[in-house]
């Protein structure tokens, strides 16, 4: 009998812990993906003066018979496979040279992870001033060393563009793979490479044989996580080379999924048309997620 | 051969130190030319085409123009924006601790609920918000516009607050509930048998010990708040809520501001995480790689 105030008083601190945290994640959450889901079925346009109808798949339909959408995945998916190879080489690089024993490690550590902490936004104007054609540093650099013998517009080309938003995207995201692949070279146990240099392994054959091997669950990891924030990019873009940010157009050349279904729902404001198009992001990004994740783990076993 | 192991061991060391080197330009490099704009005379700045890398006479005037008179259009005209800078940095601040505070004291008490009792739908609820976390927000966003506008929460400090603590709490339940989890289960046990309720067990053992585990949480989710754009981008409307990274964006697009305002502007944005990193990045870096690393 005298437990019963004892649970009692342990429910009313789980439900005050939790109600507030369950209201909130309900109302600001679920309810508007399921929300979002029903408008995705309807044909709600706020500039035009109607009342929105039921239009069953027709959004997700127009969608996937729009060259404009075609395009903008297109383009979503280059800047994840320029994105992803250029990220994942610097931060093996910067990792194997942080798992060296120096004096001063800890500070270069610091640093150089420093830019993943800084805002997105930040990042791209950064390298749009850095990259800018008549006063950007990069041509003073790269003309004062003689390598180029006039001032360049790299941001003119559209290709150039995406390439750029590519690099500026490794920037602002390389410390996170480097961290999760410095976390697995420093769990590698050194008896195995000194038994390897006994077998005489040279160091090509310890980073294919014994590095590469250990260090797939990292990679797996990190290439998902880089995924999404790839696919997903827009900060950068936003202000490196979308421009326009009043409401004019938007640069086409450098649209990506999210820039297009913003534009799609908060500057066209084709309610009906963007809610789609975020339910088709939400299954690319996770279809791809497992696909990811499953094909790097069963490569993992069969080398095992 | 001629190489001794001292020798070998320099030799290792110099290679190292200019890899570093080159690491640190790659990382350091785009930060050091915006701080050298930011105080660099326009006339120096815009030399071309050999480039001045460190000002002849250092000047804070950006600093003071846009914080006073609002920044230059770079036709030398000044734009009506004083108020724009130094109402973001307010909003900033505002947003970014006060969904720090908030999220930790949330996630503290329900780490500890998760961590250390049985309740019905345990499981069921744990798993509701870390769901949330492979979810694109973008899908949530398009008809909380909506909601938010019926509650006549947007452009409020109050609605992007909200939307904050609820984006961070996946992460901050789940970094809390690892972090009481790791409170030696005989210490909670012990208060329990003394008669001790979860309050006061919450209180006086469980926020004293878990204390490094709320610092990182709410340091994380201040950095990760500062730092967010799309958020704000959607519903902020005026400098009622705009905060320094919208602010950033306007005098980029809609203002054309002069560089080295616009590079100021810039450092005023990223100066907080900036020092965040510096001096807490230990913090930082465990919690924003948690479940990765572990």
């Amino acid at each position: 009998m005298h437990r019963r105030p004892r649970i009692s008083s342990d429910s009313v601190y789980v439900i005050v812990v939790l109600a507030p945290i369950i209201l909130l994640i309900a109302l600001f959450i679920y309810y508007p993906a399921l929300d979002t889901l029903g408008q995705s079925t309807t044909n709600r346009n706020l500039r035009i003066r109607r009342p929105p109808k039921a239009i069953g798949l027709d959004n997700y339909v127009k969608l996937v018979n729009d060259d404009e959408f075609w395009e903008v995945t297109g383009r979503s998916f280059k800047v994840v496979l320029i994105t992803l190879p250029l990220e994942m080489a610097v931060a093996f690089g910067i990792a194997m040279l942080l798992n060296q024993r120096f004096p001063g490690r800890g500070v270069v550590r610091t640093l150089a992870i420093l830019p993943w902490m800084l805002p997105g936004v930040v990042n791209g104007f950064l390298w749009g001033w850095l990259l800018n054609g008549e006063y950007g540093a990069l041509n003073g650099f790269l003309y004062q060393f003689g390598l180029i013998s006039e001032y360049q517009y790299w941001l003119r080309e559209p290709d150039h563009q995406l390439f750029w938003v590519c690099v500026v995207q490794t920037w602002t995201r390389y410390a996170f793979p480097t961290i999760i692949l410095l976390a697995g070279l420093q769990s590698i146990p050194d008896d195995l490479f000194d038994a390897a240099k006994v077998d005489g392994a040279n160091a090509w054959h310890r980073v294919r044989y014994i590095i590469f091997p250990l260090l797939l669950p990292s990679f797996g990891i990190a290439l998902v996580v880089e995924f999404i924030a790839a696919f997903q990019i827009f900060d950068v873009v936003w202000t490196l080379t979308a421009g326009g940010s009043a409401g004019g157009a938007m640069n086409p050349f450098t649209k990506t999924l999210m820039l297009y279904n913003y534009e799609l729902v908060f500057r066209d404001l084709r309610i009906g048309l963007g809610a789609a198009l975020s339910y088709i992001i939400l299954v690319m990004s996770l279809a791809v997620g497992v696909i990811f994740v499953m094909r790097v783990y069963n490569q993992g076993v069969q080398e095992a | 051969m001629s190489l001794g192991q001292r020798g070998q061991e320099r030799l290792r060391l110099g290679l190292i130190y200019v890899l570093c080197l080159i690491v640190l330009v790659w990382a350091l490099a785009p930060i050091y030319w915006v701080a050298v704009s930011s105080i660099s005379t326009r006339r120096e700045l815009y030399a071309r085409p050999y480039k001045i890398w460190f000002p002849s006479e250092p000047t804070f005037e950006s600093y003071h123009t846009i914080f006073t008179q609002g920044a230059k259009f770079r036709d030398g005209s000044f734009s009506p924006t004083a108020h724009l800078i130094s109402a973001g940095l307010r909003n900033s601040l505002i947003i970014s601790i006060a969904s720090a505070a908030v999220v930790t004291l949330l996630a503290t008490g329900a780490g500890y609920a998760f961590a250390r009792m049985q309740f019905r739908g345990k499981n069921a609820i744990f798993l509701l918000i870390m769901l949330m976390l492979p979810l694109p927000i973008w899908v949530s966003l398009i008809a909380l516009f909506f909601i938010m506008s019926r509650l006549e929460l947007v452009d409020t400090l109050l609605g992007l607050v909200l939307i904050f603590v609820t984006l961070l709490l996946p992460l901050a339940v789940w970094m809390m509930t690892t972090f009481v989890r790791d409170i030696p289960a005989e210490i909670l046990d012990a208060a329990r048998v003394d008669g001790a309720d979860r309050w006061r067990i919450l209180y006086s053992i469980v926020l004293p010990l878990a204390r490094p585990g709320m610092v990182a949480v709410f340091l994380v989710a201040m950095l990760t708040t500062w730092n967010n754009f799309l958020i704000p981008l959607i519903f902020s409307r005026t400098d009622d809520s705009q905060p320094l990274t919208i602010v950033l964006t306007l005098f980029i697009g809609q203002y054309e501001v002069a560089w080295e305002d616009m590079s100021a502007a810039a450092v005023v944005t990223m100066l907080p995480p900036f020092l965040m990193a510096l001096f807490f990045q230990r913090y930082l870096v465990r919690g924003l790689t948690m479940g990765a690393v572990k």
